[in-house]
């Protein structure tokens, strides 16, 4: 699997990444960082524990790196949970969050395919 | 060149909760940069608190655990970090309010997230250059402060010290409401356009309010100076000291026109007027009160509340503050009271430090600003336009002749290509720390930059230039270039260089073409041997190699060559000519020199080990032999080199007898030099 599959697989765009950061090293590199991030099971937890704050940061922690690495379908989702967690309420996260659980899943599993074949 | 020492990178902070966010950055940077991480807003401010002198920028993300970006910002502000240290932030908000709150804290730029490589780092350079550029303009202000201002600026403070002496008071009094005037002035006019003061305007204030208390020089030193409380009398007589100030200045010519004097006389004149009206002298109210006079009132109740005094001993800085919002001392603007309000940890801090340190800076930033605003660089507009062209002019040539120029500063350690350069390198224009620098090491080879110290170390301050031709290996490919560089160097007897600069001319394909050229004018262009001239050229250097091997040249020509190009025509005859030079390339070897140095005369130039005999008879055989219906033959002289420094032309006029010798024999043969005599 080359990492242009991996983006494919995860709907990320990889052109967009590379013509940022340069080197495919690089994108290499922080790809198969990412599943090793735990702001997503940070999220989880705090959304059980009712911890809107942290809750929003972990979000937005995930947009971010989504952004950086343009994972655009988990970036997208992930910044919609962000905004409806920004005001400190959790009223109907869960509508918002499905998505991104399976975004993540998706991405995961694509970047556990691609490390798998290197 | 005392940069290989490796000149300290320049260090930057980078803040963010997210390690994958900050090893990108860190990533981006490291080349460059000396990068130090840290996780959260606590983290960092604790790093800054222990050694923010040590780092040339911030990059701050906004939304972080424990302290968030903005709070970073706000203690940044409170402890005046943000007035040295820039930040630029970096963040996923988009929101413009947020942005707009992180420029109101002081932040010098905004990076969106996602962030692309060469633009992240060409921000943080630029904020470096300029805070640095900054700097520079404060230390040249600070020369002209010490020159321009401090005259005016001494004559005030002695004044206002004999006041101060006669009074008994601590130096500091005159100093501290000074600096609290100053604060607040700059407070209201953020707050506020209700005063249309301008930085000029704020300074001549903060001096004037130095003289709000010369007044007091007429004042009885028993009442002055008396140690219990005043008597209704004495307090009359007290009283009578700003109104005994104002004229004071009055009476001083430039009164109307001056306006350090017109504030100074507003400021002794009201600063014991109440906001309700129950002051004195003249019992104003409100906004009749100039606001000049209105601050200096309540910078001289601060300062008298929290210093100590013969009647009474200090008050904290906190209790000062409450005694004054709550009206117990004195009567202000409300408006005013929460300008105080605001600036109060400012201004408790402002009068812990160090007093003259403080003055200083103060006098410079203001200084700065008003530099600023009146734009003091107009006297050389001029100049810098002419730069600018003179900038353009060597551009557009640069872009037209394909060469690398560069400039390289020592100090600074930065390398800046012509736009040309940095596309053939691929490169950025201005490079910091180039002899790391990646990319470069790549174009140019890992070494390229201990190479240019060496050819640096050839120039002498007597003979600054450099010029070579060399071959280098830049893209990977070796290619010929011309180096022309020059040094400046420093002056004084331990004369260092202080830059260079220079181009890179890639003349490969040029000398190519002259090398073919060369190479065309010592060959013979129906052959391709060597000429009589290539011949002569070659020839030496390689009978330089005798005796370690043995010579022998051999002369021919092609009997009856002249009857066949009559009888056949000379197509003919130059057909007979390739086709000797052909059987004469196949018969012999490659060390052999092969030469037609006439019309029909060929020269060989053998080198050989053990006997030429056998090899002169395998040639000659080779070159005999039927071309169409000419039947062709050579006649052949050879002379054998016998001793060492034996000329060319000695060998040659040897063999030419020896040929002469074969044709008056008959020819169709050949003959060695000093054997057919025999």
């Amino acid at each position: 699997m080359t990492i242009q599959e991996c983006y494919n697989a995860l709907g990320g765009d990889y052109n967009e990444v590379i013509g940022r950061l340069k080197s495919e090293r690089l994108v290499q590199k922080f790809v198969l960082k990412f599943p090793a991030d735990g702001s997503y099971e940070l999220l989880l937890r705090s959304l059980e524990e009712g911890n809107a704050q942290e809750a929003f940061r972990a979000a937005h922690t995930i947009k971010g790196m989504c952004q950086n690495l343009a994972f655009t379908a988990l970036g997208n989702s992930s910044a919609a949970l962000t905004e409806a967690l920004r005001d400190g309420s959790l009223a109907g996260y869960e509508a918002l969050l499905s998505p991104v659980k399976e975004d993540y899943a998706r991405t995961v599993a694509a970047i556990g395919e691609y490390e798998a074949s290197l | 060149m005392g940069t290989e020492k490796g000149r300290r990178k320049e260090k930057i902070l980078v803040v963010d909760d997210s390690e994958m966010n900050r090893s990108i950055l860190a990533d981006m940077l490291s080349d460059e940069f000396d990068v130090t991480e840290a996780e959260d807003g606590e983290a960092a401010l604790e790093i800054l608190g222990k050694s923010a002198d040590e780092f040339s920028i911030v990059l701050l993300d906004i939304v972080m655990p424990k302290k968030d970006g903005f709070e970073v910002l706000a203690e940044m502000n409170r402890t005046r970090m943000i007035e040295e240290l820039p930040v630029v932030m970096v963040s996923a908000e988009t929101a413009s309010a947020q942005i707009e709150r992180a420029y109101e804290l002081g932040a010098t730029d905004f990076i969106m997230r996602p962030f692309d490589a060469s633009i992240v780092r060409r921000r943080v350079l630029n904020t470096i250059f300029l805070y640095a550029k900054q700097r520079n303009l404060l230390s040249i202000i600070e020369a002209q402060i010490n020159e321009k201002e401090q005259n005016s600026s001494l004559m005030v403070d002695i004044l206002s010290h004999i006041v101060e002496f006669r009074n008994g008071e601590s130096g500091l009094h005159i100093l501290h409401v000074r600096t609290i005037t100053d604060l607040l002035l700059r407070k209201v006019i953020k707050k506020t356009d209700r005063y249309p003061f301008t930085e000029a305007d704020i300074s001549i204030i903060s001096m004037a309010s130095a003289l709000h208390d010369i007044g007091k020089i007429a004042i009885d030193d028993k009442i002055l100076n008396k140690p219990g409380k005043l008597t209704d009398e004495e307090f009359a007589v007290m009283k009578t000291h700003s109104m005994i100030g104002a004229k004071m200045l009055e009476g001083l010519a430039s009164h109307r026109t001056n306006p350090l004097v017109r504030h100074a006389y507003q400021i002794c004149r009201w600063h014991h007027e109440r906001w309700d009206g129950r002051g004195y002298p003249d019992g104003l109210k409100g906004d009749e009160i100039p606001v000049s006079a209105q601050i200096v009132a309540l910078a001289d109740v601060y300062d008298a509340l929290t210093s100590e005094r013969v009647y009474k001993p200090p008050f904290s800085p906190e209790t000062a503050k409450e005694m004054i919002l709550t009206g117990k001392c004195g009567a202000f603007d409300p408006f005013l009271l929460e300008c105080f309000s605001e600036e109060f940890e400012h201004i408790r801090e402002d009068l812990s430090k160090n007093v003259t340190e403080r003055e200083a800076r103060r006098e410079i930033r203001n200084y700065a600003e008003a530099v600023r605003h009146t734009g003091g660089t107009v006297a050389s507009e001029r100049t810098l336009k002419l730069l600018d062209y003179e900038r353009m002019k060597y551009n557009f040539y640069a872009e037209l002749t394909e060469e690398v120029q560069f400039e390289y500063l020592v100090p600074e350690n930065i390398l800046k290509l012509s736009a040309w350069g940095a596309k053939k390198f691929g490169v950025e224009q201005e490079i910091s720390d180039p002899a790391n620098n990646r990319r470069l090491q790549e174009q140019l080879g890992k070494d390229w930059f201990s190479g240019l110290g060496r050819a640096l170390q050839q120039t002498t301050p007597g003979s600054p230039e450099f010029r070579r031709d060399c071959e280098l290996p830049i893209g990977g490919e070796l290619r010929w270039y011309s180096v022309i560089m020059r040094v400046f160097r420093t002056d004084g007897e331990r004369s260092e260089i202080e830059s260079v600069i220079g181009k890179l001319v890639d003349i490969h394909d040029t000398r190519l073409a002259m090398n073919e050229l060369k190479e065309k004018s010592i060959r013979d262009p129906l052959t391709g041997l060597l000429n009589r001239e290539g011949a002569g050229e070659e020839l030496p250097a390689k009978l330089a190699n005798f005796p370690a091997h043995k010579y022998a040249v051999a002369v021919f020509d092609i009997d009856l060559f002249k009857r066949a190009n009559d009888t056949y025509g000379h197509l003919f005859g130059d057909k007979v000519l390739t086709e000797v030079a052909e059987r004469l390339v196949h018969s012999t070897r490659v060390h052999d020199l092969c030469a037609r140095i006439g019309g029909d005369e060929f020269l060989i130039v053998f080198e050989y080990d053990a006997d030429i005999h056998p090899i002169i008879a395998r040639v000659f055989k080779a070159l005999c032999g039927p071309v169409g219906e000419f039947d062709l033959t050579v006649s052949m002289g050879v002379a054998e080199m016998t001793e060492k420094g034996q000329g060319f032309r000695d060998l040659f006029k040897h063999a030419d007898e020896a040929l002469y010798a074969c044709k008056n024999a008959g020819r169709a043969n050949y003959g060695f030099y000093g054997e057919s005599k025999e």
